[in-house]
C-alpha cells in the first residue's frame, strides 16, 4: 500500500493554500482527506455549489439538543476549503477524518452554555493555531516554541514569514511535518489529561480513515491536517497499529448528530471573539488571498499599496483626510520598517504601523477603525438553498425570500409602513422572531413623530441567529406556529404584568390563535388577582392595543372587554389600595396612576372615565392618604376639569394648611405639581396659597421641607422657573387682598394696551383653547 | 574635546557620552548605510535600544520601552519625512530625538528651541549686519540656522516644541521640508539639502491647540506617539538607570536609592496619574500635575541631593515627601485636596509606608 501525502497546514492560512493547491496538482491525488467531521460528507458537493459564498461553517448539531453543537468554520483562503473544492471540482472521493462529533457532542462533561463557549470546548483546536491569545498556557502554544527558538516574538509572526509568505509547494510540507515531529518530542504531553486522550482518539479515527481508504485501493491519497497533527499521521513517532487505534476508539458513546452549512463572518472568524482556531485578521487575509490567488504573479509590492489604498478610501468614507501622498509616504515607511526587521515584505504589522504614523498622525481611534473595517472585515458568507436545513429556517428563508429582506450582517435600518401589506408582513415576520428569541431585528423607539403607521427596525444577522433558529425549531415548522405556540407556553406561566406585555407583543405579531389564549389566561388571572398595582401596570399596554390595534388590521374586541373588566376592578380598589403607604411605595403609586389616567384618556370612553374620576375625587378627598397620591390625583382632577378653580383652592388651601405636618404638605405639593407648574402661573390664586404657606414656615421647618420642594421645582422647564422667579421677586402687596385686577389693569396703563380691543379676539381664542362660554364671560369679567 | 573639560560640563551631549559605544557599533555595522548616516538604521535601533554585541561589546540601552516604535522613528528618518515626536511632558521625546541626532548623523548640537517668540530668522538665517553694511550682502554675511547648516552637511535637526512656535513661522517648513531647500532671495540663490538631511520635531499633547500644525505641515511628518512607561517595573527600571546616571554625573556624595525607595516613589506618581491603586481596587483622584517619568526622576534626585549634603547618604521618606509634594501639587487648591485624600485612604492604609506618610505629614 502506498503511503498517503500528508499536508500539515495552518487553518485559514492563505499560505498554506497556495502551497496547498500547488503541491496538489502536483501529486494529482485520486482520493483527498480532510480533517472535519465525517457527518458532513455528503453536505461536500454543496462546497462548489455558485450560491456558497464563504465564509461559511459547516454546523454539527443535536437535533434533540440544539444548543450542543460544534463549527468548523471555512473562509475563501482556508487551506482546506481549497482542498475540498479542489476534489469535488475534479470528482474526487472526498472525506472528512476527524473523529465524529456523534462521539464528541454525546460527553455530558461538557457545559451545556451558550454556543460560544461550546465552540471552545467542543472545537478548540489544541493544534497548530492556539497562541498569541493571553488565556491559552503557553504549554499550548507550540509554533510560539519554534518561534522563540527562531528569534520572532510570537509564533504566528514567525509562521507568517517562514510559511505563509512561501510559495514552494510539497518540500515546504516535508519541512513542517519535520518540525511539528521535533517539537512532538521535545515536548510529548503538552496537554492534559483528557485533552490528550481526545488529541490521540481524534488521531486513531484520522489514521483508521487513512487506512480505509488505502484498503479501497486509492494509490495517492492527499490528507490534509492542522500541522500539528502531521507527525502523528505519518507514523513519524513511530509504528501505531491498527489494533492500538481500535482499542483508544472501541466502545465510545454516541449521540445522533446532523449537519448543515450555515453563513459565518469575518467578525467570528477573527481570534478576538473567542473562537480557539481563528485568525487575527481575516480581512487582511483575504487580501492576501484575493491578490494572489493561487500563483504568485503580482508583484509584492502590489500588497501593500493595495491595501494602503485600501485603508486610505476607507479613511476618506468616513470624512477623514487621505491623500494619495498619505498613501506614497505610507508605502515608503512599510518598506523601510520590514527592510529595517530584515523581512523580505511588510507584514501586515508594518502595514498597521505605517498608517498609524503616516495616516492617522499618531492616533489610536482610526487605526481601531481600520483594523475592525478592513483587517478583521464584515464579510458574510451566504450557503446555498439546497443545504440541509432545519424545517423552520427552511419557512424562515422563504418568508425572507418572499418579504424580500435581505440578511446581512451589518445593521440596517428598515421604515415599515404598517398601511401597507408588505410593510405589515415584514412587521409581523420580525415581531414573530422576537417571540422565539431570534433576535433579528431591534425595534427602535421613534416616539409619535411619525405617527402610529410606521415602525423602525435596525437589523442585523449575527451568525449564532442560525443556531437559535435551529432551538426555537422545537416549538414548531414554520415561523408563526412556532411563534404561538412559544407564547401560549409563556403565558400558562406568565403573571399579570408580563401577561399584558405578551398580549402587546402576540397582537404585534399577529398570532389570532395565540391572542385568545393569551386573553384567557389574562382575565383569569385579573380575576384572582388582589394587588391592584398589578392590574394598574397590566392595563396601559392593553389600552396601547385597543387604541392603535385598528391600524395593524387586528381584532380587539376581545381586549376591549378585559379592559373594561380591568378598569372596574381598578377603580373599586384604588382608594383601599393608596392608604397607608410609605414614601416609595406612594412615589411608585403616584406614577402608576398617572399612566393608568393617560391609558383611559386615550381610550375616552365615557364610562370608563367616569368610574375613574370617581375614584380618583374619592383618593383625593379621604383623609390619611400619603401626600403626594393625592396631591396627584387632585391635579390629575384638575387637568380633565372635573373640578373647579374654587375648589381647587380650597384644596390647596386645605393641603397647605399649618396644622398639617410640613413634610406632608411638601408631599401633596410635589404631586399636584408634578411635572408642569403652569398652574401657578395662571391662577394667581393658587399662587398665594403657595406663598402663604412658604412665609409661615419656621426657618427649621423650612429647611426641613426645602429637599422636597427642590425637587418639585427642579422637573419644571427653565422658561416656569424664570416666570415663576420673577414672579417671587415683584412685590406682591399690590396684588394681595386686591386680587389680580387692579394689578392687571395698573399694568395695562403704563404699557398703554388698548384693552377693548384686546378684548375683542379673547372668545375665539378660548373657542381654541376648548374653554366653556362660562369661563369666558369670568375672563372677560376680570 | 579634551579629558579635562569635559570633566568640568554639567552635562555632555549624548555624542560625547556615549562616544565608544558609537565607535563599537561603527565598526561592527556591517548593514548599508544611507548617505551621510553615520550608521546603519539597524544599528541606530542596537544603539537606542541597547544589546551586546558580537565582539562582546555591551551597548546600554538609552530608550527603554516600545521597541516598535523606535524602528518607526528610525525608519522614518530613513524616508525623507521629517518625524514629529509628540506625547506627555516628560516621555522622553527630546531625550530619543537627542540620541537618533548622535547615532544617525554623530551630532545632536543642531537645535532650535521652538518659543513663543521664535522668528523666523532662527528657523531660516540672520545677518551679521556689520559684515552686511561694510561689504554688502554675500554668504559671507549670512548667519546660517542650525537648520540650515544641517541642509548643507546632510545631518540631522532637531526642533524642540514645535507647537509652541506661532504658526505663520511653523510654515516656513513647509518648503524646506518638501522641497528640500531654502531659497535666499536676498543673493539669489538657494541652500539644497544633502542627502542625509531631516528633522526631528517634538511636541507635547497637553499643548495641544497652541499653535496647532497647519494640514500641509502636519502631512510632511510622520507622528509617532510616545507613551507613558506601560508597566511598573519598566517604569521603576527608567527611573533607577537615569538617577544613577544623574547622580553620577552630579557627584552626589549619597548612595543611589534602594530599588525599593524608587519603586514606590513611582507606584505614586503612576496611582495619581491612572486614578486608581496598583492593585486596582481604589479609585483616587487625579491631580492636574502631568506627573511623567522625567519629575519621577527628578523627584528620586533632589531626595539624593537631600541625603547626600544634609542627611546620613541614605535617602529615606523625608528626603522624598518634599520633593513629592513640590511634583504633586501644582495647584495649591485643588491639588491639595488630592494629596491629601490620597494620603488618608491610601498611603496610610499601607503597612509599610508608615514612615512616608509621616514623612509626608511632617512636611504639611
Amino acid at each position: 500500500m502506498a503511503d498517503p501525502a500528508v499536508f500539515g497546514i495552518r487553518h485559514h492560512g492563505p499560505g498554506s493554500a497556495r502551497s496547498l493547491l500547488r503541491a496538489l496538482r502536483a501529486l494529482e491525488p485520486d482520493c483527498v482527506l480532510v480533517e472535519g467531521p465525517p457527518e458532513a460528507d455528503g453536505l461536500l458537493p454543496l462546497a462548489v455549489s455558485a450560491d456558497m459564498q464563504p465564509p461559511v461553517a459547516l454546523l454539527v448539531y443535536r437535533p434533540d439538543a440544539p444548543s450542543r453543537c460544534a463549527f468548523y468554520p471555512f473562509a475563501e483562503f482556508s487551506p482546506e476549503w481549497q482542498a475540498i473544492r479542489f476534489a469535488v471540482e475534479r470528482d474526487l472521493p472526498v472525506r472528512f477524518m476527524d473523529l465524529p462529533q456523534a462521539h464528541q457532542l454525546v460527553d455530558p462533561e461538557l457545559p451545556e452554555t451558550d454556543p460560544d463557549d461550546d465552540e471552545v470546548a467542543v472545537d478548540g483546536d489544541a493544534d497548530a493555531d492556539a497562541d498569541s491569545d493571553g488565556d491559552v498556557p503557553s504549554h499550548l502554544d507550540p509554533l510560539g516554541w519554534l518561534g522563540r527558538a527562531a528569534g520572532y516574538a510570537d509564533g504566528e509572526s514567525w509562521w507568517e514569514h517562514m510559511v505563509e509568505h512561501r510559495l514552494d509547494g510539497a518540500s515546504l510540507f516535508a519541512a513542517i511535518e519535520e518540525a511539528m515531529a521535533a517539537l512532538r518530542q521535545e515536548f510529548p504531553k503538552p496537554l492534559g489529561e483528557s485533552e490528550t486522550q481526545r488529541e490521540s482518539r481524534r488521531e486513531a479515527y484520522m489514521r483508521r480513515t487513512i487506512r480505509s481508504a488505502q484498503k479501497e485501493g486509492f494509490e495517492r491519497i492527499a490528507v490534509v491536517c492542522g500541522a500539528w497533527h502531521a507527525p502523528a499521521l505519518t507514523q513519524r513517532l513511530g509504528k501505531i497499529t491498527i489494533k492500538d487505534d481500535d482499542a483508544l476508539l472501541k466502545g465510545l458513546p454516541k449521540a445522533k448528530v446532523e449537519a448543515t452549512w450555515v453563513p459565518w463572518t469575518y467578525g467570528r472568524l477573527a481570534q478576538s471573539s473567542g473562537y480557539g482556531a481563528g485568525v487575527p485578521s481575516p480581512g487582511w487575509y483575504d487580501h492576501l488571498w484575493t491578490l494572489r490567488p493561487d500563483d504568485g504573479d503580482t508583484a509584492p509590492s502590489d500588497v501593500s499599496i493595495r491595501w494602503l489604498t485600501k485603508v486610505a478610501r476607507l479613511l476618506r468614507d468616513e470624512d477623514l483626510d487621505c491623500s494619495s501622498a498619505h498613501v506614497i509616504e505610507a508605502v515608503r515607511l512599510a518598506e523601510s520598517l520590514a527592510a529595517l526587521r530584515q523581512r523580505p515584505l511588510p507584514s501586515l504589522v508594518e502595514l498597521e504601523e505605517a498608517s498609524l504614523t503616516v495616516m492617522c498622525f499618531g492616533e489610536q481611534a482610526p487605526l481601531d477603525l481600520i483594523r475592525e473595517r478592513l483587517a478583521v472585515g464584515e464579510r458574510l458568507g451566504a450557503v446555498p438553498a439546497e443545504a440541509p436545513t432545519v424545517p423552520l429556517q427552511r419557512d424562515l428563508t422563504k418568508l425572507q425570500r418572499s418579504l424580500r429582506m435581505k440578511v446581512r450582517a451589518d445593521q440596517s435600518t428598515l421604515d415599515l409602513d404598517l398601511r401597507k401589506p408588505m410593510g405589515l408582513d415584514r412587521s409581523h415576520l420580525l415581531h414573530r422572531l422576537r417571540l422565539l428569541a431570534v433576535p433579528w431585528g431591534k425595534l427602535q423607539d421613534v416616539g409619535r413623530k411619525k405617527g402610529t403607521f410606521h415602525e423602525v427596525w435596525t437589523l442585523a444577522w449575527e451568525p449564532e441567529l442560525a443556531v437559535q433558529v435551529i432551538e426555537a425549531a422545537i416549538w414548531g415548522n414554520t415561523v408563526e406556529q412556532a411563534a404561538a405556540r412559544r407564547v401560549v407556553h409563556r403565558a400558562e406561566q406568565a403573571a399579570l404584568p408580563e401577561l399584558s406585555r405578551l398580549v402587546d407583543q402576540v397582537l404585534l405579531a399577529a398570532l389570532p390563535e395565540a391572542v385568545d389564549k393569551v386573553m384567557e389566561c389574562l382575565d383569569s388571572e385579573a380575576a384572582r388577582a388582589t394587588d391592584v398595582s398589578q392590574l394598574m401596570e397590566a392595563l396601559p399596554p392593553l389600552a396601547n392595543v385597543v387604541r392603535y390595534g385598528n391600524v395593524r388590521q387586528t381584532d380587539t374586541a376581545m381586549v376591549e372587554q378585559v379592559v373594561d373588566g380591568l378598569v372596574a376592578r381598578v377603580a373599586i380598589g384604588l382608594a383601599p389600595a393608596c392608604s397607608s403607604l410609605d414614601d416609595d411605595a406612594a412615589a411608585r403609586m403616584t406614577a402608576l396612576v398617572s399612566s393608568v389616567d393617560g391609558a383611559l384618556r386615550l381610550l375616552e370612553v365615557e364610562e370608563q372615565l367616569d368610574s375613574w374620576q370617581r375614584a380618583l375625587g374619592q383618593v383625593a378627598a379621604a383623609e390619611s392618604i400619603h401626600g403626594q397620591v393625592s396631591g396627584r390625583c387632585c391635579r390629575l382632577l384638575l387637568d380633565a376639569g372635573a373640578l373647579n378653580d374654587d375648589e381647587i383652592e380650597r384644596r390647596m388651601g386645605l393641603a397647605l394648611s399649618v396644622a398639617n405636618e410640613p413634610l406632608a404638605a411638601a408631599a401633596w405639593l410635589e404631586g399636584f405639581l408634578a411635572g408642569s407648574g403652569m398652574v401657578l402661573l395662571h391662577d394667581d390664586r393658587l399662587w398665594e396659597v403657595l406663598d402663604r404657606w412658604v412665609a409661615s414656615l419656621g426657618e427649621s421647618v423650612f429647611v426641613q421641607v426645602l429637599p422636597l420642594i427642590r425637587r418639585t421645582f427642579s422637573q419644571f422647564s427653565n422658561g416656569e422657573r424664570r416666570q415663576m422667579g420673577r414672579r417671587a421677586k415683584t412685590p406682591t402687596t399690590g396684588r394681595r387682598g386686591a386680587g389680580s385686577g387692579a394689578a392687571g389693569d395698573a399694568a395695562t396703563e403704563h404699557t398703554g394696551l388698548d384693552i377693548e380691543r384686546g378684548e375683542k379676539v379673547l372668545p375665539q381664542v378660548l373657542r381654541y383653547l376648548g374653554l366653556d362660554a362660562e369661563t369666558i364671560r369670568q375672563a372677560s369679567a376680570k | 574635546m579634551s579629558e579635562d573639560t569635559s570633566q568640568d560640563l554639567l552635562r555632555l551631549h549624548a555624542e560625547d557620552l556615549f562616544a565608544e559605544e558609537l565607535e563599537h557599533l561603527q565598526k561592527h555595522d556591517d548593514h548599508p548605510r544611507p548617505k551621510n548616516w553615520h550608521l546603519s538604521p539597524w544599528a541606530v535601533s542596537q544603539y537606542v535600544l541597547g544589546g551586546t554585541l558580537d565582539s562582546g561589546f555591551e551597548i546600554t540601552p538609552k530608550y527603554i520601552g516600545n521597541r516598535r516604535l523606535v524602528e518607526i522613528a528610525i525608519s522614518t528618518l530613513a524616508t525623507d519625512r521629517a518625524l514629529l515626536l509628540y506625547g506627555v511632558p516628560g516621555t522622553a521625546k527630546s531625550w530619543l530625538a537627542e540620541h537618533l541626532a548622535a547615532a544617525i548623523s554623530g551630532c545632536s548640537t543642531l537645535l532650535i528651541q521652538g518659543t513663543a517668540g521664535t522668528s523666523e530668522e532662527q528657523i531660516r538665517y540672520g545677518w551679521n549686519y556689520a559684515q552686511l553694511l561694510a561689504h554688502g550682502p554675500s554668504r559671507d554675511a549670512l548667519v546660517p540656522s542650525p537648520l540650515m547648516t544641517a541642509m548643507d552637511s546632510g545631518q540631522l535637526a532637531r526642533i524642540e516644541e514645535l507647537t509652541r512656535i506661532p504658526a505663520d513661522v511653523q510654515d516656513t517648513l513647509i518648503t524646506i521640508l518638501s522641497e528640500k531647500t531654502l531659497p535666499i532671495p536676498e543673493l539669489g540663490t538657494e541652500q539644497q539639502a544633502s542627502r542625509g538631511f531631516n528633522v526631528i520635531a517634538t511636541a507635547n499633547n497637553r499643548d495641544k491647540g497652541v499653535n496647532e500644525l497647519s494640514s500641509a505641515l502636519k502631512r510632511r511628518f510622520n507622528t509617532v506617539v510616545l507613551p507613558l512607561p506601560s508597566t511598573l517595573d519598566q517604569e521603576v527600571t527608567i527611573v533607577e538607570k537615569r538617577v544613577r546616571e544623574i547622580g553620577r554625573a552630579l557627584e552626589l556624595p549619597a548612595e543611589p536609592p534602594a530599588q525599593a525607595e524608587i519603586r514606590r516613589v513611582v507606584t505614586i506618581f503612576r496611582e495619581l496619574r491612572e486614578g486608581k491603586t496598583e492593585d486596582g481596587k481604589t479609585k483616587v483622584k487625579t491631580p492636574t500635575s502631568t506627573l511623567s517619568t522625567a519629575e519621577a526622576i527628578s523627584v528620586m534626585n533632589s531626595g539624593l541631593a537631600l541625603a547626600g549634603h544634609f542627611g546620613d547618604g541614605q535617602v529615606k521618606a523625608l528626603d522624598l515627601a518634599g520633593g513629592l509634594v513640590g511634583a504633586i501639587v501644582k495647584d495649591p487648591v485643588q491639588d491639595r485636596v488630592v494629596l491629601d485624600e490620597y494620603l488618608e485612604t491610601v498611603v496610610k492604609e499601607r503597612k509599610d509606608w508608615k514612615d512616608l506618610y509621616r514623612a509626608f505629614r511632617e512636611v504639611g
